[in-house]
């Protein structure tokens, strides 16, 4: 085994509650093996242990016995542990540290004392193998998301380690970024032959690369084996909190005889009949959402928020909009979408005034708010960033949900009020007194949206809202975000890249590239565009692709697809039997 | 302001490092020893013309160049009215050029007067201030944050760790900025005018930034230094360097020039008073 663990048991200093508790792990050479579970889990840890950074950089109570390369972490030390393990992290930027690409790939063999003329020699093949041609000379932060990763990975991968631990690689990814950095781990471990240890939210991509699959909870493993038998209990894996593929739960709901992990799978059990759509999976499999595709709307509402032609140029000469077009109406939920780049946060940044046009208009309830000064406008648009953490100012999470009323001059008891029912709704009441740092991410999150709320604007603007969350933490914001349209007749605009989301929320989306709108729809229709979604580097849903092929119709979610499979299966049935 | 490095083709940012280094500190030891005004002007257009090869953004330095003029002012006059140095080629550095309090305020003036030896000291202490900070720009505008790293690396007292050092903070200084940027715009979309209220208020608005801003700094400078460690910094003391400088004949020039007007100047201060008050 290249990495045994066994019964090892962390708690980090001055904690009392165990971070990985009893955890034992044997990965054999060559294997790439997933682990997956909500945040809080424990699955950073176990990398750190592995590295050997736990607990000799980040110190802690380690009990238990990790051999990893045939040496004991602790024993050794991190940096000498570099060299047999690689670990790369979820946010690029804190993990580049040359001026250049090459540079930057240099650093580890330089750090390990490589001669010059070997150091050339990996970073001429780190540059290669990670696709990054090209890009050698380039400053590190001027590259795109998943260049930038990728060039994070090539860093640790000239350092030719045997395993290749990857910390949520693609949390912080567009799609494009993505799909690039999923295609370097598959090389990483089918051609180049490495260990590869990926902790992962997106299960739809683990689903063919991993060769075992093991759930994390609360410090400890829950679930375990190949992906078949893991995904297999889907029960278990909602319970934890992990997002069943699409595909899997189609197979599920349908009675599939055995676990699809493809669409070409998916589509091979429908076609062979290897299913039984009529038994009782489908009214008794977890949360069915119901998906309100209608984008019905009278034709002479007047658009809440408007960006006619809107064009900005940022002061380093970089055109973010070149001519954006988009109409917002009352009580909508949309979905703005795009990659990285396209213009998605410069857009939504014009509706409150954070920027203002280099040409064009906004329009606000059928005004012009080009004069508004941001400070104004709050109160009727509320705009919560990405980063939970760059936009909490306060002691305490009541003072938080205070700040922004205060600031706009909300009626005290009117205030009060809100403020009580918001930290209800959010779940967040038992926290009043608590400092918003000390929060999960996932609550920070919740928080920071709630501030927003509670200065009561009309229109609601969230960019990335579920970026680093796992799957329940991702639905608790949606469902909050939801809620409020329904019951409060918010307007709702989101900025994501995670297009299950967008099948289950969106009652339309808009799709930006090159600084303009280039398609809009409901999520069906742009999902039926396959050249729109090329062209925006999107992908979409993978039970979409499924019933494209089964029946030449897009649907968003498995119990869509299995109700549609039920429904033709009694229709083939009653013609056979007539 | 400092301005930042920009990646060009100029002759300038096409030299060696430690060629561009030499001159930085040959023009900064002279820029010291030498006092006389006449002189340091000299100095301060050699700099000028040298970053105007290396087409520095004069413009940019708008700022600094009305700050560095209230400075001198400020220091000449101080200067004048307190210190008296012998000039040597001044026949009467004691003459009074004018009073701080002139004669015509009844009961107190004329007092403090400034004397023309002091003026001529003032001024070229604000002169050596003026050509410091320009040859430090143009030497930052025509020099990598990396290339600086690689010198400083290179030096026989200094590890490689501290120039990393180096180089994690000159990146941290731009990310500092965008967080703020950030931070302000959260503050603005919850109502914070930043434009009205007294210089206190405004304060006060500004101040509720800082605990996220060095929260989140610390943050970020922890998983930094992980994933440093991640990378095996300081696995050895043997750190290779990936850009072994060659020395071309334009370096060497420079070279020449700079050491050469560094001894120079002090052979001719010292023999001659060349370049002394």
């Amino acid at each position: 085994m290249i990495v045994s663990l066994k019964d090892v048991t962390f708690s980090y200093k001055g904690s009392k509650r165990q971070a990985l508790k009893g955890v034992s792990l044997d990965v054999k050479e060559g294997e790439c093996v997933a682990i997956l579970g909500p945040t809080g889990a424990g699955k950073s840890t176990l990398a750190c242990v592995i590295n050997g950074t736990v607990p000799r950089f980040i110190e802690g109570k380690l009990t238990g016995d990790v051999v990893v390369d045939g040496q004991v972490p602790n024993q050794v030390g991190t940096a000498q542990m570099a060299s047999r393990v690689g670990l790369v992290f979820g946010d690029p930027d804190t993990q580049l540290f040359g001026m250049t690409v090459e540079e930057d790939v240099a650093f580890g063999p330089a750090n390990l004392g490589f001669d010059y003329e070997i150091i050339m020699q990996r970073i001429k093949r780190a540059i290669e193998d990670m696709r990054l041609q090209g890009l050698e000379q380039r400053a590190p932060h001027r590259l795109s998301g998943g260049q930038k990763q990728a060039t994070a990975i090539a860093g640790v991968y000239a350092m030719l380690p045997k395993i290749m631990v990857l910390d949520e690689p693609t949390s912080m990814l567009d799609p494009e970024g993505k799909a690039r950095v999923f295609s370097i781990i598959r090389d990483l471990n089918k051609s180049f032959g490495m260990t590869v240890i990926l902790i992962e939210q997106e299960v739809d991509d683990i689903l063919e690369l991993a060769d075992r699959v093991f759930v994390m909870k609360s410090g400890e493993f829950v679930l375990g084996g190949t992906p078949k038998e893991v995904f297999a209990d889907v029960d278990e894996l909602r319970e934890v909190g992990i997002r069943v593929p699409g595909i899997v739960e189609f197979g599920n709901l349908i009675g599939a005889d055995r676990t699809p992990f493809s669409v070409e799978e998916a589509v091979s059990i429908v076609k062979s009949g290897a299913f039984d759509v009529l038994s009782d999976t489908l009214a008794s499999s977890g949360p069915n959402r119901e998906v309100d595709a209608s984008n019905e709307r009278a034709q002479d509402i007047t658009p809440i928020v408007e960006a006619v032609d809107l064009e900005f140029r940022y002061p380093m000469g970089v055109k973010a909009l070149d001519g954006a077009n988009l109409k917002i109406y009352p009580g909508e939920f949309v979905a703005i979408v795009g990659q990285n780049g396209a213009g998605k946060t410069t857009l939504t940044r014009h509706f409150n005034g954070l920027l203002r046009p280099s040409a064009g208009d906004v329009r606000l309830f059928g005004k012009s708010a080009l004069n508004e000064p941001t400070w104004k406008l709050c109160s009727k648009v509320g705009y919560v960033f990405q980063n939970p953490d760059e936009q909490l100012f306060c002691d305490t999470v009541e003072e938080e949900l205070r700040f922004g009323p205060m600031n706009t001059g909300m009626d005290k008891d009117k205030m009060e009020e809100a403020i009580r029912d918001i930290l209800l709704d959010i779940g967040l009441d038992k926290y009043r007194q608590v400092w918003p740092r000390y929060l999960t991410k996932g609550e920070r999150q919740r928080l920071a949206l709630a501030s927003v709320v509670a200065m009561e604007p009309e229109i609601l603007i969230v960019d990335e809202p579920t970026t680093g969350l796992d799957w329940l933490e991702s639905l608790q914001i949606l469902d909050y975000l939801e809620r409020l349209r329904r019951e409060k007749g918010k307007t709702i605009l989101i900025i994501t890249h995670d297009m299950n989301i967008v099948s289950l929320y969106a009652k339309r989306v808009v799709v930006m590239a090159n600084g303009r709108v280039i398609g809009e729809g409901t999520p069906r229709e742009v999902f039926s565009q396959p050249e729109l979604m090329e062209h925006a580097y999107l992908r979409r849903p993978q039970i979409a692709d499924v019933s494209d092929i089964l029946w030449g119709e897009v649907l968003l979610t498995p119990h869509e697809a299995a109700d549609r499979l039920k429904r033709s299966s009694r229709m083939n049935r009653e013609v056979a039997g007539k | 302001m400092i301005v930042e490095y920009e990646s060009k083709q100029t002759p300038i940012h096409k030299l060696d490092p430690r060629a561009k280094f030499i001159w930085l500190v040959a023009t900064i030891v002279i820029s010291i020893i030498w006092t006389d005004p006449v002189y340091l002007l000299g100095l301060g257009l050699v700099t000028v013309i040298i970053g105007c090869i290396g087409q520095f953004p004069w413009a940019k330095m708008k700022g600094t160049f009305m700050f560095l003029l209230i400075v001198t002012v400020v220091i000449t006059l101080i200067q004048g009215a307190t210190y008296v140095p012998k000039v040597v080629w001044l026949a009467n550095p004691e003459r009074v050029a004018f009073h701080l309090i002139p004669g015509w305020i009844p009961m107190i003036g004329p007092a403090w007067p400034v004397r023309i030896g002091g003026l001529i000291y003032g001024l070229s202490m604000a002169l050596k201030v003026f050509v410091v900070l320009i040859t430090i720009s143009v030497f930052g505008y025509v020099t990598s944050p990396s290339e600086v790293v690689q010198i400083i690396v290179r030096l026989p007292f200094v590890s490689y760790k501290s120039g990393f050092v180096v180089s994690a903070a000159s990146k941290f200084v731009p990310v500092i900025q965008i967080q703020l940027a950030t931070l302000r715009d959260a503050e603005r979309s919850k109502g914070v005018d930043f434009d009205s209220g007294s210089f206190t208020e405004k304060v006060k608005k500004t101040s509720s930034m800082l605990v996220p801003l060095f929260a989140n700094a610390l943050s970020m400078a922890d998983t930094m230094a992980l994933a440093m460690e991640s990378r095996a910094f300081g696995y050895s003391k043997n750190f290779t360097m990936i850009r072994p400088y060659q020395m071309r004949v334009s370096d060497r020039l420079m070279v020449i020039f700079s050491v050469g007007g560094l001894v120079a100047s002090i052979v001719c201060l010292a023999v001659f008073k060349l370049g002394a008050l």
